[in-house]
């Protein structure tokens, strides 16, 4: 059921690849909702991502359910591995532990600002980055990237120099051709700063270090 | 562009989001059977018991808990102005991806605990992004108005937004063109639990 999924969708992103490259020689972007509903090429683009979500919704589905009948019958200290299994798995995401995996390594050198370093955060994350880091800082929700008033980027409240390093592990391949592709994340930023230093490099396995602060609750109580 | 299958295209679409919404429900009711299931199990032991408890301090962090608390609730639409001047520029009537973006990164700077955005819950791999002029979070698609919501400290969360070094663009729209930004703090809250998978096929545990 995974894989046909996929077909379909790799179809369709196809097609809407098509479609996308036809539409911009004929129509400008920018266009007001207000004054046009959703165009066809759109829609199609809407439909590759909610193809492509529910089939990752269906694979977790399928991974809890899984999880859920290895509880059922594990008793006493057979919980512990299920247990500690789960509790790894988030701590991955809180970026908690240390991680090692493939990826991508961006190389920024130039005077790029915090949204700059924002939009790549984002683009990477719209591709299934698992474990981020920039300049050895690893990226967690709570994270937050900012700059000094003298345009210096900081990342978890750590001051960073130049050149900037993202560290990205996830699917390589998918996250180097989403950076560099046509009218991307990169190309944008090289022609807005000239002379920019940009490289984006394929890893076998990169280490990741933890995030080191603590993630307090003051404001927020769970609801049971 | 052609009737009908812009017509069937928009039934795919209905039907894609109908599923997505019960695949999104069946994972918030496993996932709550599976706390239950949890819980009694590691009863048993002081060691299960204190594992289980990092465990639910963990997911907390995630955004796989619903959380409840004060906070701010931010709405930004697009302008409700009828004739756009032909020679304007229709992208200063709208809200797009980018501007929630900023909205919702100055809110993490104002220390925020939790975030929603038309309730989906923000997690560490939400991305905001758009396809054409429709704003998807966590690939779900949202529509105007947006609505954003912060458990944090109310007052630390305000005075960012109102810093007028930040947010510029959003306030200039605001000002010129009709388009919506409101803040209000609101004593309490509901932020509902993300739904959806934290696919992990890559990195692992150490080096």
């Amino acid at each position: 059921m995974r894989s046909h999924s996929t077909q379909w969708s790799l179809t369709i992103l196809c097609f809407v690849l098509g479609l996308l490259l036809m539409a911009q020689f004929r129509t400008q972007w920018m266009t007001s909702r207000t004054l046009l509903t959703t165009s066809s090429a759109e829609q199609l683009a809407i439909i590759s991502s909610l193809v492509e979500n529910n089939a990752r919704l269906r694979e977790e589905m399928e991974a809890l359910e899984k999880q859920l009948s290895e509880y059922q019958q594990a008793t006493g200290r057979a919980v512990l591995g299920p247990l500690v299994e789960e509790l790894n798995k988030v701590k991955i995401i809180n970026g908690l532990v240390e991680v090692s995996g493939p990826g991508v390594e961006v190389s920024i050198d130039g005077p790029i600002g915090v949204l700059d370093v924002q939009d790549l955060i984002n683009e990477l994350r719209n591709v299934g980055v698992e474990a981020l880091t920039i300049n050895g800082e690893r990226l967690t929700l709570y994270s937050v990237v900012t700059s000094t008033e003298d345009g210096a980027i900081t990342v978890n409240a750590t001051q960073l120099s130049r050149p900037y390093i993202l560290q990205a592990i996830g699917q390589p391949e998918t996250m180097e051709t989403a950076l560099l592709r046509r009218g991307g994340l990169i190309a944008t930023l090289e022609r807005n700063y000239e002379g920019l230093a940009v490289s984006v490099v394929k890893r076998e396995k990169m280490v990741l270090p933890l995030y080191k602060g603590a993630i307090e609750f003051v404001y927020a109580s769970p609801i049971e | 562009m052609p009737g009908t299958e812009h017509e069937s295209g928009a039934l795919a679409i209905r039907r894609l989001e109908a599923e997505q919404q019960e695949l999104k429900e069946g994972i918030g009711r496993i996932r709550e059977q599976l706390d239950k299931n949890r819980r009694e199990l590691a009863a048993d032991t002081e060691m299960l018991k204190e594992i289980n408890m990092e465990l639910e301090r963990q997911k907390m962090m995630a955004g796989l808990v619903a959380v409840t608390g004060p906070g701010v609730q931010v709405t930004l639409d697009d302008s409700n102005i009828q004739s756009v001047p032909a020679t304007a520029d229709p992208s200063a009537y709208l809200i797009h991806e980018y501007d929630l973006r900023d909205v919702v990164n100055l809110l993490w700077m104002a220390g925020s605990e939790a975030i929603a955005v038309n309730d989906e819950r923000i997690v560490a791999t939400t991305s905001i992004y758009c396809v054409g002029s429709t704003v998807m979070v966590n690939d779900t698609r949202l529509s105007p108005p947006y609505l954003i919501q912060a458990v944090g400290n109310s007052v630390a969360q305000e005075d960012i937004l109102s810093n007028p070094a930040y947010l510029k663009e959003i306030k200039r729209k605001a000002e010129l063109h009709g388009v919506q930004f409101k803040v209000d703090r609101v004593k309490k809250l509901t932020l509902p639990a993300y739904k959806g998978g934290f696919p992990i096929h890559y990195a692992q545990l150490g080096d």
